[in-house]
This record gives structure tokens, C-alpha cells and sequence, in this order.
């Protein structure tokens, strides 16, 4: 079971090794798809948790628990096909390349499970074809 | 071998043998040039690729009381007038005027273009000089490429032989009209579609010139000029074809009888509105050399790769990559592999070519052999009058 979460943490919990305590008390794993922690600053995160399905939920009650705001992320890339004239331009500023240009018909293709939601391909598309659902 | 009249004739009575660019290079390589210069009788090529030296020549036809349009904007883009009375000329690249009534921001030339063709309306909005012959002072009314007298792209600058390859080498992002470009070179775009690219395929342009028939936006369209910024005197490899940016063509096509799929606006953020137009071209198979320059491979085709994280007229460059290497998605600079998208869409390309093809199989589209060829040795002439 795998969860998409936005973390964010208050001033006073920011030094708290986070990652190691959700591997070790609840065998979850962290994978960070962003992180933007400054000193003296709010912290948030992008992660994806797996993990058993149980543990998951106690892993994230804790986190609660330790005042770190946790929200699912359940935005979505959405392409729209007849506005997108597969000009590839999007493929080069996708970071995870879940936007690919198919090497035989040379069609747009998009990798829904590798997408973080970064929206660096909004602005890209001149076509305007690519939007959140929120 | 073969004239463009035979071909034609051939047309007619349906027994033409055309291939589009994509099945002529793997036909090519199987049974050699000699034999396939004797089978085929025409090539086709297509791009499609967003192509900012275009617009629209609009005559809306006479108003009663007539006016001498001095100002107007079509959904809040201002089209030129002076020409007198109501002839438009609307560019692709002009920007929405801000504050005008555009719902959208994002919005230029290029989409009033696009919209008219796809038979949707547009705001008019003009205002009139009043003289004795012509004493209307405004005209506000909605159009459509139905209820406009004439509408037709005029396009001074379309087809780019060959093109640039866009990085940034600076450290913040840049908004081009290659889209964006990422700092410390994050990204690398490239803008023409390599081998299967038109101009690419007949490198001296032996058998494109003015007068050619094409398909433009999914009509009947024609060569009519030199593109501005024609440029034949690039360096060129010993395959004739250019090393960077080379020949263009000026195109003219009815837009009332384009197809919406193949006319679309398109916006680089940051930059400003454009057009993004398909464009077909045969190759009339006149002799085997014509045939040979038409198996030129993305091995043999090079780009210079520019960084444009310095604004001046001469960019400093980072050398000459193969389309091989550009269609691979991955390139080396200075030791750091750098992602390549394409900005001309290579699937789309391919379905002009089939587009055309088909037309030329069913009869409906016959070539025509150019009445003027371009010229071969204009030199580029930079503004320096002044400063410096
Ligand atoms: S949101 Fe980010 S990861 Fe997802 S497709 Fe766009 S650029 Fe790629
Ligand atoms: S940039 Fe837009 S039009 Fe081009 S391939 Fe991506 S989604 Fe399609």
C-alpha cells in the first residue's frame, strides 16, 4: 500500500529524523519527492509512504500526534488529448519522466504512477493541454 | 526520369506510386536508390511545428454605410488596417491587447487564426476614419470565416530549414519561444522534426520553389515567395544540407478551407502567442539524386546547440549535435547529460505526410513544377545603422 502525503512541520519539530522513525517504528518507507526546509521556517515535504495498510494509518496518527499536519495529496495530472498536438516540449522539463514521447509513433505517453504532481509541465505545454483537477 | 506532368498524368489515371518521407527511407534502404528512383514517383513530407512568421489576410466585405477601418481588434488582438478600407491583416504573434476584452490572457493572433478556421466567432471591434466616401464611425459585430468576404494565411516566414537547438547555461530559467529553458542547462529543446523535416529532404530546393502547390493547414496552399530571414548561404555539410538555420518559405493558403486539426494557437509563457500549423510538400522523383537527397538519415543531419542565457544577436554556442542524438532524448554538454525534448511534433509530422499521400493517391491533389526557383545566394544583412 502506498500513500502520496504532504507533510508539513511546525518550527519546533523540524530536527526530528523523521524518515528513521516511521522505518523503524512502523516499517514504513519515505520516499521524499521534495523537501523545502529552511531554519526558523514551516518545513513540508512531498513523500510517498509504503507500508502495510495499518501501520500506515498509525504512522500517520502518529505524526498527528506530533503536530505535523499531514494531507493526501490526491491532485492529479490530467492531459487533455485533443488539445495536445504531441509536440514533446513537456517530456524535457518532467523531472520524474513520466512524460515520454513513445520511441516508435513518437506519441505523447504519460506514466500516471511515476507523476510527484510537481506541475512543472503546466507552464511547458504551449498548447495548454495539461491541468491539475483541483 | 520522370516529369511533373507524367507524374500528374499518372494522378489521373490512378496508377501513381507515392511513398510518405518515413516509408521512403526504410523502401530506400532495402532496395537501393537506382531501383526505388524508378518505382516511385513522389514523396511526401510534412511538418508541424509552431510557426510565428504567419497570419491572416481578412476582407470582411463592405458595411452599409461603408467604413475605412483606421483601428481594430478581432477578441482583443489589434489586426493592421492600413491598407484601406476593410482589409485586416491579422499576426500570429501579436499579443492580446491588455485590457481589451480577451477572456484570456494568454491569448494572441494565433488563436483568433485558429478560431475563425475552426468556425467559431470573434469579436470585431473597429473604429473608422470618416471621409466623404467612407462615413461609418465604428462597427462592432461578431465573425465568423463564413460571414468574412476573404480569409486567407499569408505567411512571410514558414518552414525553417533546419533550426537552432535551445539551452540555458545561465542560473535562473528562461522563457523563450523554444518554451522553457532551465538553468545550469536543465533542458535542451530542438525545433525541427530532422529527417523527416520538408526542406531537409531537398536540400538545394531542385524541385521546390515558387508556384509549388502544398498543403497548408490541411488546404490547398503555395510557395510564393522567399520566407524572410532566407538564408541559402549557411554552411552546408557535403550532403548539401545546412549546418543551423537556412532557406524559408512565404506560403499563401484559402484559410476558409482549412482543417482546424492542423491550424492551432499555442502560447509560450513568458514569451507570447504563436501559430502552430502543419505543413505537407511532395517531392516530384524527377531523378535518382532527387531520390537520394530523400534517404538523408538523422545521423546526417546536424544542429548547433545555442545557449540563450546570453541576449545578443551572436549566442554563444556549445557546437553541432546529430538528430540521432537529438531524437535519442539525451546529449552531452561539457561532460553533463542534458534531456532533448522536440518542439515540432514528430507524430503529427507523419500524419501530414500520410495526409497528403492519401490525396495524391485518391486524385484529389496534383503537383505542380515551380515557376521561379528560390534564390541560392541572398546574404543575411544585420540591422547595424545604429549604436555599437
Ligand atoms: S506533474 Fe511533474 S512529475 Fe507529473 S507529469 Fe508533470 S512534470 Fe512530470
Ligand atoms: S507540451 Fe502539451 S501539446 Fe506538447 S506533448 Fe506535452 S501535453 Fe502535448
Amino acid at each position: 500500500m502506498k500513500k502520496r502525503l504532504t507533510l508539513t512541520f511546525p518550527k519546533r519539530t523540524i530536527n526530528m529524523p523523521i524518515t528513521y522513525r516511521l522505518a523503524k517504528d512502523f516499517n514504513v518507507a519515505a520516499n521524499i519527492f521534495r523537501a523545502h526546509v529552511a531554519p526558523d521556517q514551516v518545513g513540508k515535504l512531498l513523500v510517498e509512504l509504503s507500508g502495510d495498510i495499518d501501520q500506515l494509518d498509525a504512522a500517520i496518527e502518529w505524526m498527528r500526534a506530533n503536530h505535523i499536519e499531514v494531507s493526501l495529496v490526491n491532485r492529479e495530472i490530467a492531459i487533455d488529448q485533443d488539445s495536445c498536438v504531441h509536440c514533446g516540449l513537456c517530456t524535457g522539463v518532467c523531472p520524474t519522466e513520466s512524460l515520454q514521447l513513445d520511441p516508435q509513433t513518437h506519441k505523447l505517453t504519460f506514466t500516471r504512477s511515476r507523476c510527484i504532481v510537481c506541475e512543472q509541465c503546466l507552464p511547458s505545454c504551449p498548447v495548454q493541454a495539461i491541468s491539475t483537477n483541483l | 526520369m520522370r516529369t511533373v506532368a507524367e507524374i500528374n498524368d499518372k494522378i489521373r489515371r490512378g496508377t501513381v506510386t507515392v511513398w510518405t518521407i518515413t516509408e521512403a527511407k526504410a523502401l530506400i534502404a532495402q532496395m537501393g536508390v537506382a531501383q526505388a528512383a524508378k518505382t516511385v514517383d513522389v514523396i511526401t513530407t510534412g511538418t508541424f511545428e509552431p510557426m510565428e512568421g504567419s497570419g491572416a489576410m481578412i476582407n470582411l466585405g463592405h458595411t452599409d454605410p461603408p467604413i475605412k477601418i483606421v483601428e481594430c481588434h478581432l477578441d482583443g488582438v489589434l489586426a493592421y488596417s492600413g491598407f484601406g478600407a476593410v482589409d485586416l491583416y491579422i499576426g500570429a504573434g501579436q499579443m492580446a491587447t491588455p485590457g481589451r476584452e480577451s477572456e484570456a490572457e494568454e491569448k494572441g493572433g494565433g488563436h483568433v487564426i485558429a478560431d475563425l478556421v475552426a468556425d467559431k466567432s470573434v469579436t470585431l471591434s473597429a473604429i473608422g476614419q470618416m471621409t466623404d466616401c467612407y462615413p461609418r464611425a465604428s462597427l462592432d459585430t461578431t465573425i465568423t470565416r463564413d460571414r468574412i468576404n476573404q480569409f486567407y494565411l499569408f505567411n512571410p516566414r514558414n518552414l525553417y530549414q533546419n533550426f537552432i537547438v535551445g539551452v540555458n547555461g545561465g542560473d535562473r530559467p528562461l522563457s523563450t519561444y523554444l518554451g522553457p529553458l532551465q538553468p545550469r542547462l536543465g533542458n535542451a529543446v530542438y525545433a525541427n522534426s530532422g529527417a523527416l523535416s520538408p526542406l531537409l529532404n531537398d536540400p538545394e530546393l531542385n524541385t521546390i520553389g515558387i508556384g509549388t502547390r502544398i498543403l497548408l493547414g490541411g488546404g490547398e496552399g503555395y510557395i510564393t515567395w522567399e520566407g524572410t530571414q532566407h538564408f541559402p548561404l549557411q554552411r552546408r555539410l557535403p550532403n548539401r544540407t545546412p549546418v543551423g538555420p537556412a532557406a524559408t518559405l512565404a506560403v499563401i493558403g484559402d484559410a476558409k478551407r482549412m482543417n482546424a486539426s492542423w491550424v492551432r494557437g499555442c502560447y509560450f509563457k513568458g514569451y507570447g502567442p504563436s501559430l502552430m500549423l502543419g505543413i505537407g510538400i511532395p517531392i516530384p522523383i524527377l531523378n535518382e539524386e532527387v531520390l537520394m537527397r530523400c534517404s538523408v538519415s538523422d545521423q546526417d543531419l546536424v544542429a548547433p546547440v545555442i545557449d540563450f542565457s546570453i541576449p545578443r544577436r551572436v549566442r554563444p554556442t556549445f557546437g553541432l549535435v546529430s538528430y540521432a542524438q537529438l531524437k535519442s532524448g539525451r546529449l552531452t554538454l561539457e561532460g553533463k547529460t542534458v534531456r532533448t525534448a522536440p518542439l515540432s511534433s514528430l507524430y503529427f509530422a507523419q500524419q501530414v505526410a500520410l495526409d497528403l499521400k492519401q490525396r495524391i493517391d485518391d486524385a484529389e491533389f496534383e503537383l505542380t513544377a515551380p515557376v521561379q526557383s528560390l534564390p541560392t545566394d541572398t546574404r543575411f544583412m544585420p540591422q547595424d545603422s545604429w549604436g555599437q
